[in-house]
C-alpha cells in the first residue's frame, strides 16, 4: 500500500463501518474487476499466482472471458470479494471486451515489460475503456518483472505516468512479486472511492 | 407452407437442449433468484438456492442485470467449468439467463489464436534480435573506423617524425663525411668525426628499424622481388663484417654450399637486411670464438644458418626472443633497441620462409631459418648496370632544407652536373619552366608547395624529363602515390652519395635512350 493510503483507508473504513455496520458485523462487499491488456502479458498467470499461489511456463491463451473469485481482507472489518473477468488478450478493445467491461468497479492495466509495444498498446486501451465506462480505479502492472535482461519499459515512461497520478506496480507473476500488492491496492480503491 | 408437427418440435428441442447443453436461471426484479433449469453444474454453478441474490452465487452476473436489452457475453467460463454464451434477456418482470455449451468452439479458436499469438511473438522477439545484431554491427563498424584513423594518425605521425629526424641527420652524415675527406691529415679531427658519422648512423639505423617494424605490424610492407646475384650478396656482406671479426679477433666466414644457384629471385635489400641482422647480432653477444654463416639452396628455398660460440640464450627467453623491443636482462649493457631479430623474423616470415633460434646458454646459438627463391630463369640485360657517359646534364633540386640542397650540389657539381635549387614547390615550377632542366630532385615534404602538389603540377605543365621523388618516408603507400603523381623514381633520405649519382645516371640513361 502506498504512503498515506492506510491512514485515509481507516478513516473511509469507520465510516463505512458507521454507515452499514450497526451491530459490529464484518463488511463484506462484492467487486467486478477486469484484467486488460495485449495478448501474453501474463493476465492469467496473475490470477493464477493470485487465486491459486501457481505459475506455469506454459503459455495457453484466453479465449473470451474467464472469471475467478477470491476474497481479499482490507482489515479485520473489511473484506472485499472480487470477481476477476480475465478477458482475452487484444491490443485494442473489441465489442466482446465491451460487453465483458459492464458492472465493472475498478481494472488492472497489464503491460509486458519485456515487449514495449505492449505499453503503448495499454495505454491506448485505458483511453478506450475510460471513454466506454467512465473514470474507474485502476492499477497498472509492469509484469514479468524477473525477466530483466529482457527489459524494454524505460523508468522515464514510468516517471512520467506516476507524475499523472497513475499507479504503477512492477509485478511477476513467476516470483509472486508485488502480486498481492496489486489487487489489493486496486480493492482499497474501489472500496474508498 | 407445411408445418412442422409438435411431435418433432418437442423432438428438434430435445436434441438442440442436449448438443447445446442448455442451462437456465430465472431473476426475479430484486435480484433474488427465482428458479433454475437445464445443466447448471456443466458450467461451474451448483448449489444455487432460491430466493437469495443471484449475484451471491452466480458472481459474473455482478453489475450485469441492469442493462435494458440482451446482452450475449461470449466464451464465459467459471472457475474449472465449462464454456458458455451467456443471454441475458431482461423481461418486465425480472431476468432470463440462459447459459449454452460453447467448449468444442472455444477449443478450435484458441487453437488457432494460440498460434497467431506465437509467431507475432516470435516475430517481434526475431526483430529485437535483428536490430541489436544491426547496433552491435555499427558499433564494430566505428570502433573499426576509430581504429583506422588512429592507425592513419600513427603512420603520419611516424612519417612526419621520420622526416623530421631524417633530414637534419642527412645533413650531420653529408658533412661529416665531407669533412672527413677535406681532414684526412688531423687524425684527432678524423677520430671526432668518425664518432659524429658513427652515432649518426646509429640515428639513422634506429629510426628505419622502428619505421620498419611499425610498417610490417601494420601490414604495409610490400616486398620488392627481383634478380638477385646470391653469392655477390654473401661476398659483399664477408667484406662488411670484416673489419667487425677483425676487431673482436673472431672467426668469422660465410659458406656458400655446392648447390647455390648463382641467381634467384627474392627481395634482395630485405634478405640482405635479415641477414645483417643475424650476423650483427651474432657479434654482439660473442665474445671469442666464432661467427659463422652458411646458405644454401634446396627446392626453391634459400636455407640459410647464422652460429656463433657467444653467451646463448635461455630456454625461458627463446619463445620472446622475435618479439619487438624484446632484450634479454642480462644484456642491457649491450647497445640495442630489441627490433632487429623481430624485424628479421616478420622479413622472413613476409618472403614466405621461417626463422627459429637454437641455443643453451654458455653454448652459443644458431639462428636458422629460410625464405622462398626461385631461381630465375634468364638473365635480364636491362638493369640499368651499364651506364652510358652523361653529357653535361642541368639538375634542379628542390628541397626546402638549405643544408641538404647545398650538400646534393657539392655531390652533383663534383660529378660534372649543372644544378639550380629552389626552396619550395612553387618555385620549382617556376625555375622548372625557366631553366627546363634535365632532372629534378623533389624533396616530397615542402611547405606552402609540397612535392607531389609540385610534380602534378609540373606533369600538367607537360614538363616531361624525369623527376626523383626525395623521401624521409619508406611507406609503401607514400611510394606508391609518388610514382602515381608522376615521379620516375623514389629514394629515401639519407641518399648516399653513390647510390644518389647511380640513380641519376640509370634515369637519365633510360631517357636519353
Amino acid at each position: 500500500m502506498w504512503a498515506g493510503e492506510q491512514n485515509y483507508l481507516s478513516s473511509l473504513l469507520f465510516q463505512l463501518e458507521s454507515e452499514h455496520l450497526i451491530t459490529g458485523e464484518k463488511l463484506v462487499v462484492q467487486k467486478k474487476i477486469c484484467m486488460i491488456g495485449d495478448f501474453s502479458v501474463g493476465k492469467t498467470s496473475l490470477v493464477g499466482r493470485f487465486v491459486r499461489q501457481s505459475f506455469s511456463e506454459k503459455y495457453l491463451t484466453t479465449v473470451g472471458v474467464k472469471i475467478d473469485t477470491k476474497l481479499v481482507k482490507l482489515s479485520d472489518e473489511c473484506e472485499v470479494k472480487l470477481i476477476l473477468w480475465d478477458i482475452a488478450g487484444n491490443d485494442a478493445l473489441t465489442t466482446t471486451t465491451v460487453s465483458y467491461l459492464r458492472g465493472a468497479a475498478g481494472f488492472l492495466l497489464i503491460v509486458d515489460g519485456t515487449r514495449l509495444p505492449t505499453w503503448h498498446n495499454a495505454l491506448n486501451l485505458h483511453k478506450a475503456v475510460t471513454a466506454q465506462v467512465g473514470k474507474k480505479p485502476f492499477v497498472m502492472l509492469l509484469n514479468k518483472n524477473d525477466l530483466q535482461e529482457q527489459w524494454e519499459i524505460d523508468q522515464t515512461l514510468i516517471d512520467e505516468k506516476t507524475q499523472k497520478g497513475w499507479k504503477l506496480l512492477s509485478t511477476s507473476a513467476k516470483t509472486g512479486l508485488n502480486v498481492e500488492k496489486a489487487f489489493h491496492s486496486l480493492a482499497t480503491q474501489m472500496v474508498t472511492k | 407452407m407445411a408445418t412442422i408437427p409438435l411431435s418433432v418440435v418437442k423432438y428438434i428441442r430435445s436434441v438442440w437442449m442436449a448438443e447445446m447443453i442448455l442451462a437456465y436461471l430465472q431473476i426475479d426484479e430484486q435480484g433474488n433468484l427465482v428458479k433454475w433449469g437445464g445443466h447448471p453444474r456443466h458450467y461451474g454453478l451448483s448449489n444455487l438456492t432460491a430466493g437469495q441474490p443471484v449475484v451471491e452465487q452466480v458472481n459474473f452476473l455482478e453489475g450485469m442485470l441492469t442493462i435494458p436489452h440482451s446482452h450475449v457475453l461470449e466464451f464465459v467460463r467459471v472457475g474449472e467449468g465449462r464454456c458458455a454464451h451467456v443471454h441475458i434477456i431482461p423481461l418486465d418482470n425480472g431476468t432470463y439467463v440462459l447459459m449454452l455449451d460453447a467448449t468444442g468452439e472455444h477449443d478450435r479458436q484458441q487453437k488457432m489464436q494460440q498460434q497467431l499469438n506465437e509467431l507475432s511473438i516470435l516475430t517481434y522477439r526475431q526483430s529485437q534480435l535483428l536490430q541489436e545484431l544491426e547496433a552491435a554491427r555499427q558499433a564494430l563498424r566505428e570502433e573499426k573506423d576509430q581504429l583506422g584513423q588512429a592507425s592513419e594518425l600513427k603512420s603520419q605521425f611516424i612519417t612526419t617524425l621520420s622526416h623530421e629526424l631524417r633530414t637534419p641527420l642527412t645533413s650531420i652524415v653529408g658533412y661529416a663525411k665531407l669533412l672527413d675527406e677535406a681532414k684526412q691529415a688531423d687524425s684527432r679531427s678524423a677520430n671526432y668525426l668518425t664518432t659524429v658519422k658513427n652515432n649518426a648512423n646509429h640515428l639513422l639505423l634506429l629510426i628505419d628499424n622502428v619505421l620498419e617494424q611499425t610498417t610490417l605490424e601494420a601490414g604495409q610492407t610490400v616486398l620488392q622481388s627481383s634478380r638477385c646475384d646470391i653469392k655477390q650478396l654473401l661476398t659483399d656482406l664477408k667484406s662488411l663484417f670484416f673489419p667487425n671479426a677483425k676487431e673482436k679477433k673472431l672467426v668469422f666466414n660465410i659458406e656458400m654450399q655446392p648447390n647455390l644457384p648463382t641467381q634467384v629471385t627474392i627481395d634482395e635489400l630485405r634478405f640482405r637486411q635479415v641477414l645483417i641482422n643475424l650476423i650483427t647480432n651474432a657479434f654482439k653477444f660473442t665474445s671469442s670464438g666464432f661467427v659463422r654463416v652458411i646458405v644454401g639452396w634446396q627446392a626453391e628455398r634459400l636455407e640459410f644458418s647464422v652460429a656463433d660460440s657467444g653467451s646463448g640464450v635461455s630456454p625461458e627467453a627463446q619463445p620472446k626472443i622475435f618479439t619487438a623491443f624484446h632484450r634479454e636482462h642480462t644484456n642491457n649493457a649491450t647497445p640495442g633497441t630489441g627490433l632487429g631479430l623481430a624485424i628479421s623474423y616478420h622479413l622472413v616470415t613476409l618472403m614466405g620462409g621461417n626463422l627459429d633460434v637454437e641455443s643453451s646458454p654458455g653454448h652459443g646459438s644458431v639462428f636458422y631459418g629460410f625464405i622462398q627463391a626461385p631461381i630465375t630463369d634468364s638473365l635480364s640485360l636491362h638493369d640499368g648496370e651499364s651506364v652510358l657517359p652523361h653529357t653535361s646534364a642541368t639538375i634542379l633540386i628542390a628541397d626546402d632544407s638549405i643544408d641538404v640542397r647545398y650538400l646534393m650540389e657539392i655531390y652533383l657539381e663534383e660529378d660534372g652536373y649543372a644544378v639550380v635549387g629552389a626552396s619550395d614547390g612553387a618555385e620549382a615550377i617556376i625555375l622548372a619552366n625557366q631553366v627546363k632542366p634535365d632532372l629534378i630532385l623533389m624533396d616530397m615534404q615542402m611547405p606552402v608547395t609540397n612535392g607531389y602538389e609540385a610534380v602534378q603540377q609540373l606533369r600538367a605543365d607537360n614538363f616531361t624529363k624525369p623527376i626523383i621523388a626525395l623521401s624521409g618516408s619508406s611507406l609503401a603507400h607514400d611510394c606508391n602515390y609518388a610514382l602515381e603523381v608522376g615521379c620516375d623514381q623514389y629514394m629515401v633520405k639519407p641518399v648516399s652519395p653513390d647510390n644518389l649519382l647511380k640513380t641519376i645516371k640509370q634515369v637519365l640513361n633510360k631517357t636519353n635512350h
